[in-house]
């Protein structure tokens, strides 16, 4: 239905001297699933918002056609209709407060008549499979969750063309091959042309028509089928890890000690009340599903969540220590990046978490050592709000070592990272706390390339929290 | 100066989402309020908690109108806030949008007698002025501040000023003193 | 009733009852929003906690008044003091039954307020949980970079407004692949008629408390 033609396109950012794409000239065929990938910050969210129309071309720089039609001369109303895109970030991509009201109102905007709302809202949330969410308010659902339902939205909207931005990138493996699963019937049954950018190319290669790549110097190629293989090789296919790790003995220094903690949210019981001991000086790996309550399970720890029972540090109740003395021993990673900033260049942020370190292992020279490892050299003066979603990533956590707090609850460090930058960073968490003797406790779903930092496992799945030898 | 921009889907959720979030962090402020309240109560002075922390809950709009640089945005970005606390545990009601209207077109008295030209210390202070005498002439009625004495009166007076001035002022002025640094109203905003 | 109307005759009754200082008006306006929240099912609790909220700036406008007032002290501490009450439940005759989401669609349908209000604030509205608990993200965020963010610290604001940035930005990029277009034609699921019984309701409210303010001899 539509071939996409990009055109000498070339964009640069106001607030950017070096153009972001660079003549890039690739024409994508209609009712086939393209995997876009490319090293983090290339500028893979760039272009595909530039191809919805939510970045503006300036003129005279290049042109994106769909069937011969230039994107700009599509009638804004009509746009949805042509092309949609479905984000990374699981939040704040709704305006409404429920599932329901979210689609009535994406139908709405369609200009779809009020009495075929109803059949169509019905179909595609049947179609994602999700038909028990309907009328789910939306803050409550797990991240898998949402990106179902913004699923949802576009095929209720009937887009021609689907865009998806690392739509898995805080998705757990089952709801990843369920969605992945929806997207190949778009294909397949309804024509839709699919193009979607990753970072982790687990399970795409029996299922993509082909796979393009954001080279460093800014142009898109087709990588042949005969490098397929080359290229999908670091990705074992899910469930198919056989890693196994220790199970921990007991008589060890314990750092957390969980005594009855049982977790809620709203109504919602996460998890049963548990005991449990969670070791100082190994690094412990959590993994779960969705809305299991990983998360909530951190915010307990660090005592911005309430829970039941009794959480100790070391050997005092968390709830008896001055929350700014605990925050110096316990910092988090959080999920989110920009949360963790609070300045505005690389460089005041650098400059902040040196000041109020705890330890003095980050010389400068350290750190400008780590910034090269990280590729995030000749961004310091960047703001970094501007960052890729991947720089950021790895910003922070920069910024979380440099703090050197005995304690380190990493929430989906590799969230968006590539596998290049994934490597670098195991190397450098590695060697740091070799010297600093930290303890990691790491919330992940990717598991590529993390294994050789991890000690211990810990399963939380269906209310229960349990060292497990397996995945 | 870009007068005729108009108000994009962007700035409308920019600013709802400001007051609401300063709303937020005043929440933190109630036990203040409360044990000041109570204190001076037995001395008839209660009006004081008030008027020293009515600079708080003014500077939304101070800070959206001094940001956004748009026509109506201190008002308007004042109302939206009162709009959202209204609903959400305002157990003012209706009060609250009266006041949202009344706090926000004072900040923006302001900036309209400063012909929206003067995004600096003058057009800070004239908001600041406005606001507390909009504000004052309202809780003269509402308040019954009418009825107090003129000393009284006075005091809340030079209060209200100082911590229009304060909160709606000097601390508008540093914290969009750090924004304009960071670029990130850039994008949007050419001024 | 719509919405709309609602919230303007209260409105009215609000700044009406600001300039009056007639106390059992204010009681008799209190009596009635709790006959009305009796009616819609409001839970007694409810209806106990708005009795108590109010309580302490009540105490406190009355105290200023009878200590330092002038004239009728007395007179002017218990209009004040029932004032608030009336206040807080006529207000929440329309915030404990009508929902944000109602008064938008209405705003957008009867009065043809630019959808781009009506959703933006809704979209902001939709994040007020999140909002809260983020406040105490960025205070502890704060901390374990060693620094304590109160509520006079630039930064802590400083810290709110690059998050509502951020989110507004989101929150309209999504809209607009969700096919929001400013100012476009939309069709409407939720029809929120504007009928002639709700202007009759207005109608006699209105008149209800202009008599109530003037032609009653209260006391
Ligand atoms: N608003 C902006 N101003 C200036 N530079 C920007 C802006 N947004 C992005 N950039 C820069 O443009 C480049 C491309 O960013 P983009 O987000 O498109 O990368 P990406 O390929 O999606 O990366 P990732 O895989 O990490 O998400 C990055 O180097 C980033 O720093
Ligand atoms: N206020 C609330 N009311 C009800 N449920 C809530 C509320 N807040 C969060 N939840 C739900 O609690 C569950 C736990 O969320 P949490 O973020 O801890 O999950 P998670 O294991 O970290 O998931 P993910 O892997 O997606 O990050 C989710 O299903 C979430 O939607
Ligand atoms: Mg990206
Ligand atoms: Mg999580």
């Amino acid at each position: 239905m539509a071939n996409i033609a990009l055109e000498n396109l070339t964009y640069t950012y106001p607030e950017a001297q070096a153009p972001t794409l660079n003549q890039i000239q690739f024409t994508f065929k209609a009712h086939q699933f393209t995997l876009l990938t490319g090293p983090s910050g290339t500028g893979k969210s760039t272009l595909l918002k530039l191809m919805t129309g939510l970045l503006k071309l300036p003129a005279n720089q290049g042109c994106i056609r769909y069937n011969d039609q230039p994107l700009t001369t599509i009638a804004a109303t009509e746009r949805a209709g042509k092309v949609a895109l479905m984000f990374q970030n699981p939040n704040q991509q709704f305006a409404m407060d429920t599932v329901e009201n979210e689609l009535i109102f994406a139908l709405e905007n369609r200009q779809v008549p009020a009495n075929e709302i109803q059949a169509k809202l019905t179909a595609a949330l049947a179609f994602v499979g999700i038909s028990e969410l309907r009328e789910r308010n939306l803050s409550h659902l797990s991240g898998g969750e949402k990106q179902k339902v913004a699923l949802a939205v576009i095929v209720a909207m009937d887009s021609d063309v689907i865009l998806l931005d690392e739509p898995f990138a805080s998705v757990d493996p089952a709801a990843r091959a369920s969605l992945l699963k929806r997207l190949i019937q778009l294909r397949d049954q309804a024509g839709k042309t699919i193009i979607l950018a990753d970072h982790d190319l687990t399970d795409y290669e029996t299922l993509v028509d082909q796979v393009v790549r954001i080279t460093p110097d800014r142009h898109l190629t087709a990588v042949p089928h005969a490098d397929w293989s080359t290229l999908f090789a670091d990705f074992a296919r899910t469930g198919q890890t056989d890693q196994r790790w220790r199970l921990p003995n007991q008589p060890a220094k314990p750092l957390f000690q969980l005594q009855k903690v049982a977790l809620t949210q709203g109504r919602h019981r996460l998890l049963q009340p548990t005991d449990l001991t969670l070791l100082r000086h190994h690094n412990t790996l959590i993994t779960g599903p969705n809305g299991s309550g990983k998360s909530t399970l951190f915010e307990s720890l660090v005592r911005l969540t309430d829970y039941d029972g009794q959480i100790s540090y070391l050997t005092d109740d968390i709830q008896t220590l001055r929350r700014k003395r605990y925050a110096r021993q316990v910092a988090l990673l959080f999920q989110d990046a920009e949360t963790q900033f609070l300045n505005i260049t690389v460089a005041e942020e650098l400059a902040q978490s040196q000041k109020y370190a705890y330890g003095d292992y980050f010389t400068p020279a350290r750190i400008t050592a780590a910034m090269q490892q990280l590729n995030l050299t000749g961004h310091e003066d960047q703001v970094i709000y501007t960052l890729s979603e991947g720089q950021k990533k790895k910003l922070q956590i920069l910024l979380m070592l440099i703090m050197q707090s005995p304690v380190l609850l990493m929430d989906e460090p590799l969230k968006g990272l590539d596998l290049k930058s994934v490597q670098a960073l195991v190397t450098l968490l590695k060697s740091t706390i070799a010297e600093t003797h930290q303890s990691l406790i790491i919330i992940s779903h990717q598991l590529t390339g993390l294994a050789p930092l991890i000690d211990y496992h810990l399963r939380f799945e269906q209310q229960h929290l349990q060292y497990r030898e397996a995945l | 100066m870009k007068w005729a921009k108009a108000w994009q889907l962007s700035d409308i959720i920019l600013i709802a989402l400001i007051g609401i979030f300063f709303g937020a962090i005043f929440m933190g402020t109630n036990y203040v309020y409360d044990v000041l309240t109570a204190a001076l109560a037995p001395v008839g002075l209660s009006g004081l908690a008030n008027e020293l922390l009515l600079g708080l809950w003014c500077m939304p709009g101070m800070l959206a109108g001094y940001m956004l640089r748009l026509k109506g945005s201190a008002t308007l970005g004042e109302l939206l806030a009162a709009t959202v606390e209204m609903f959400f545990g305002g157990q003012w009601g209706i009060s609250t949008l009266i006041s949202g209207v009344t706090q926000g077109f004072g900040a923006e008295l302001g900036y309209i007698v400063t012909r929206y030209k003067h995004y600096d210390w003058l057009g800070l202070t004239a908001s600041a002025l406005t606001t507390t005498i909009v504000t004052f002439g309202w809780d003269l009625a509402r308040n019954g501040y009418f009825k107090l004495q003129l000393w009284l009166l006075i005091l809340y007076f030079v209060v209200r000023f100082c911590s229009m001035f304060l909160f709606g002022g000097v601390l508008t002025r540093l914290i969009t003193d750090m924004l304009d640094r960071s670029h990130v109203l850039k994008s949007t905003h050419t001024n | 009733m719509n919405p709309s109307i609602k919230l303007l005759l209260l409105f009215i009754i609000a700044l009406e009852i600001s300039f009056s200082l007639i106390i059992s008006l204010n009681i008799a306006l209190v009596i009635l929003a709790i006959g009305y929240l009796l009616l819609h099912h409001t839970k007694c609790r409810t209806i106990g906690w708005l009795l108590i909220v109010p309580l302490l700036p009540a105490i406190g406008l009355w105290s200023t008044q009878y200590i330092n007032g002038t004239g009728n002290k007395t007179l002017m501490a218990w209009v004040l003091f029932t004032r608030i009450y009336a206040f807080v439940f006529t207000g929440a005759t329309f915030t404990l039954t009508t929902n944000i989401l109602q008064l938008a669609d209405s705003l957008e349908q009867n009065w043809h307020l630019p959808s781009k209000f009506a959703y933006g604030v809704l979209a902001a509205y939709n994040l007020v949980p999140k909002i809260q608990h983020e406040v105490k993200i960025i205070r502890a965020a704060g901390l374990m970079r060693g620094q304590q963010l109160s509520f006079w610290s630039p930064k802590l604001y400083f810290k709110a407004i690059l998050v509502s940035i951020n989110w507004s930005q989101n929150l309209a990029q999504a809209m607009t692949s969700h096919g929001f277009v400013e100012d476009a034609p939309r069709t409407h699921y939720r029809h929120c008629p504007l009928r002639w019984q709700d202007w009759a309701i207005f109608i006699v409210g209105l008149g209800l408390i202009q008599l109530g303010l003037f032609v009653i001899p209260w006391s």
